[in-house]
């Protein structure tokens, strides 16, 4: 305990030297801790948002993996369509709970002098496709309603009920329901049913994707490969696949974030150890001193060593309030600059990385403890006292 | 209780050797107050580095009781100092941020012995610094900083205490208490080793050896 107190005292000592020392730990920590955060964050939220999406596989025609992914998760907008034939086979199959085609498109609105996002969907299937949505008004029940997203409905400034104009495509539409803020893409689209979204987009058998649930789960691959067999054209993605491709596309930032936090890491690690060696330079008399009246080497060794790691444990733990206290701002910017980030909270606390994190300082804390803490014990007593 | 025999002492400065100590004999039985006195470079503090087991003697030999010191390991030399040797030195050396009671406490602590806080109290009320117990040295005197450090000498039962210039830092009525504080350690039984630049202090010593150029006169 009193190595312990010695140890904390000697830091005091020289109160800039280790509070700027601190400083660079608690910086790199915090960095370390906000990225390990945001990805456990990252990788939960698109679990979380793909579980929403209610089906197993999406149909899609031959093209890119990503595109899919965006259509999954940005409803993007994909040039080729399937002919909605193929979500007959489907269903013939065995095995397969419900089929449900999805056609998304952009709609000019010259009224509002905007573009709209349309996303027609099989109204009678939103429960199982959109099971976390919560709709104010209700859902829509004959062709002429629609669904509007909370942010659209907010930019059109319009409530359940109202009426919705296209003289382009000579159809108006009832709002039958907003829905309630997801925090998700879902919010920047109007849902209409999917049999008039192919009338007005001249598709009558068209769909930019068919989405699948099948029965048991466990059967999911037989059944893709059986229906890759039967089905020339088609591309078949699972969500797991979806959240690999996501998953991969955002691993590359991660690696370069990680690669950062490290850099920043060794480089505090080298001004805890440049702190602790100026000390121990200029206790060598101390040190001496403490030889003299009975200390061994070990001893010396232990309380300079206590010093960095007290050093690091602390500055790690201001590092992880640091990062706590600017969860938001962090959040705001990761949003602005990735691509595509699931909805929810990315940097949320997570006990167990903090505890990895003050881990991982303690060991930054002996690693660069260790030279000084060796050139302490190594400090003769006589040439010490003789100064 | 220490028989020094034939040493000598030699360090090495770049590329020339420089003899500290040249064919010392000397003989320190218990409870003796001896002064070491001699002008800078007659090798006081080298002869007292070699008595307090902080160095080895280059040729001859030492016995502390009865163990030849000269082929113990420095351990060894370590185990010897904490249970048989207290130091007293000019620039007191007191840890600063600790308090009295943890600066006299501090061997104890390298000793792996339990801090006896009764033993310790009564070493701090023997040099008469009880109201300060709790201070660091920062708010002490010097002479209160030496009495500290005395009392850190002798708190694992040394048979020999070695006080190097002890009064060196410290005006006359400072000195004149220390060296009273000493005497009254001699008195109670220690064996008191001390070099020193006063004159006055020397006199009051049961024997003064004096240094000139490494050797006894």
């Amino acid at each position: 305990m009193v190595f312990l107190k010695l140890a904390l005292k000697n830091l005091k000592r020289h109160r800039t030297r280790s509070l700027l020392a601190l400083f660079g730990i608690a910086t790199s920590v915090a960095v370390l801790f906000s990225i390990l955060s945001f990805n456990k964050g990252f990788e939960k939220g698109l679990a979380k948002e793909l579980e929403r999406t209610g089906v197993h596989f999406m149909v899609v025609p031959s093209g890119c993996a990503h595109e899919v992914a965006s259509l999954v998760l940005h409803g993007a907008i994909i040039p080729q369509f399937l002919d909605i034939t193929v979500m007959d086979k489907i269903a013939a199959m065995d095995g397969i709970e419900f089929a449900s085609p999805i056609l998304v498109a952009q709609l000019p609105n010259p009224q509002k002098g905007s573009v709209d996002l349309i996303y027609g969907i099989e109204m009678s299937k939103i429960a199982q496709l959109k099971p976390h949505w919560e709709i104010d008004g209700s859902a829509a029940e004959n062709d002429h309603e629609i669904i509007l997203g909370s942010e659209v409905a907010v930019h059109m400034r319009v409530k359940p009920g109202d009426m919705l104009s296209y003289p382009n495509v000579n159809a108006t539409f009832k709002v039958a329901g907003v829905l309630k803020k997801t925090g998700s893409q879902d919010d920047a689209f109007i849902y209409m049913p999917v049999k008039t979204a192919q009338m007005i987009f001249k598709k009558p058998s068209g769909a930019t994707a068919i989405g699948v649930k099948v029965k048991d789960p466990i059967s999911l691959a037989m059944i893709t490969e059986s229906l890759s067999e039967k089905v020339p054209g088609i591309q078949i993605v699972t969500m797991n696949q979806v959240m690999n491709s996501i998953s991969s596309l955002a691993a590359s930032a991660k690696v370069l974030s990680l690669s950062i936090a490290i850099i920043a890491i060794i480089v505090s690690a080298v001004g805890v150890m440049n702190a602790m060696l100026m000390a121990v330079f200029e206790r060598t008399q101390e040190i001496g001193m403490m030889r003299a009246i009975g200390a061994s080497r070990f001893d010396i060794f232990r309380i300079i060593l206590k010093e960095g790691m007290l050093l690091t444990i602390s500055g790690g733990l201001a590092g992880i309030i640091i990062s706590v206290a600017g969860n938001d701002i962090i959040e705001i910017f990761v949003r602005k600059v990735m691509p595509y980030v699931p909805s929810g909270d990315m940097t949320r606390f997570d006990a167990g990385i903090a505890g990895a994190s003050l881990v991982f300082a303690l060991l930054v804390g002996i690693l660069s403890g260790l030279y000084p803490a060796w050139k302490a014990s190594k400090v003769s007593p006589i040439e010490a006292i003789k100064g | 209780m220490i028989e020094l025999r034939a040493v000598e002492k030699i360090y090495r400065r770049g590329s020339e050797e420089v003899h500290a100590l040249r064919g010392i004999d000397l003989d320190i039985g218990m409870k003796e107050f001896i002064s070491i006195v001699g002008p800078s470079g007659a090798g006081k503090s080298s002869l007292l580095h070699i008595l307090g087991c902080l160095d080895k003697p280059t040729k001859g030999s030492m016995k502390v009781g009865n163990v030849n010191v000269e082929r113990l390991s420095e351990k060894e030399l370590d185990e010897i100092r904490r249970r048989k040797i207290g130091f007293v030195f000019q620039q007191f050396y007191l840890m600063p941020g600790l308090s009295v009671f943890e600066n006299v406490s501090l061997p104890r602590i390298f000793s792996k012995q339990k801090t006896d806080r009764e033993k310790i109290t009564e070493l701090i009320s023997m040099v008469g610094l009880k109201d300060r117990i709790g201070h660091t040295p920062n708010q002490l005197s010097g002479g209160e900083m030496q009495r500290v450090a005395i009392a850190r000498a002798l708190v694992n039962d040394p048979e020999l205490v070695l006080a190097d210039e002890p009064t060196g830092n410290l005006d006359s009525e400072n000195s004149d208490r220390i060296f009273e504080l000493l005497k009254s350690l001699h008195d109670v039984g220690y064996t008191i080793v001390m070099v020193t630049h006063n004159k006055d202090l020397v006199s009051r010593a049961d024997r003064t050896i004096s240094l000139k150029d490494g050797r006894i006169l």
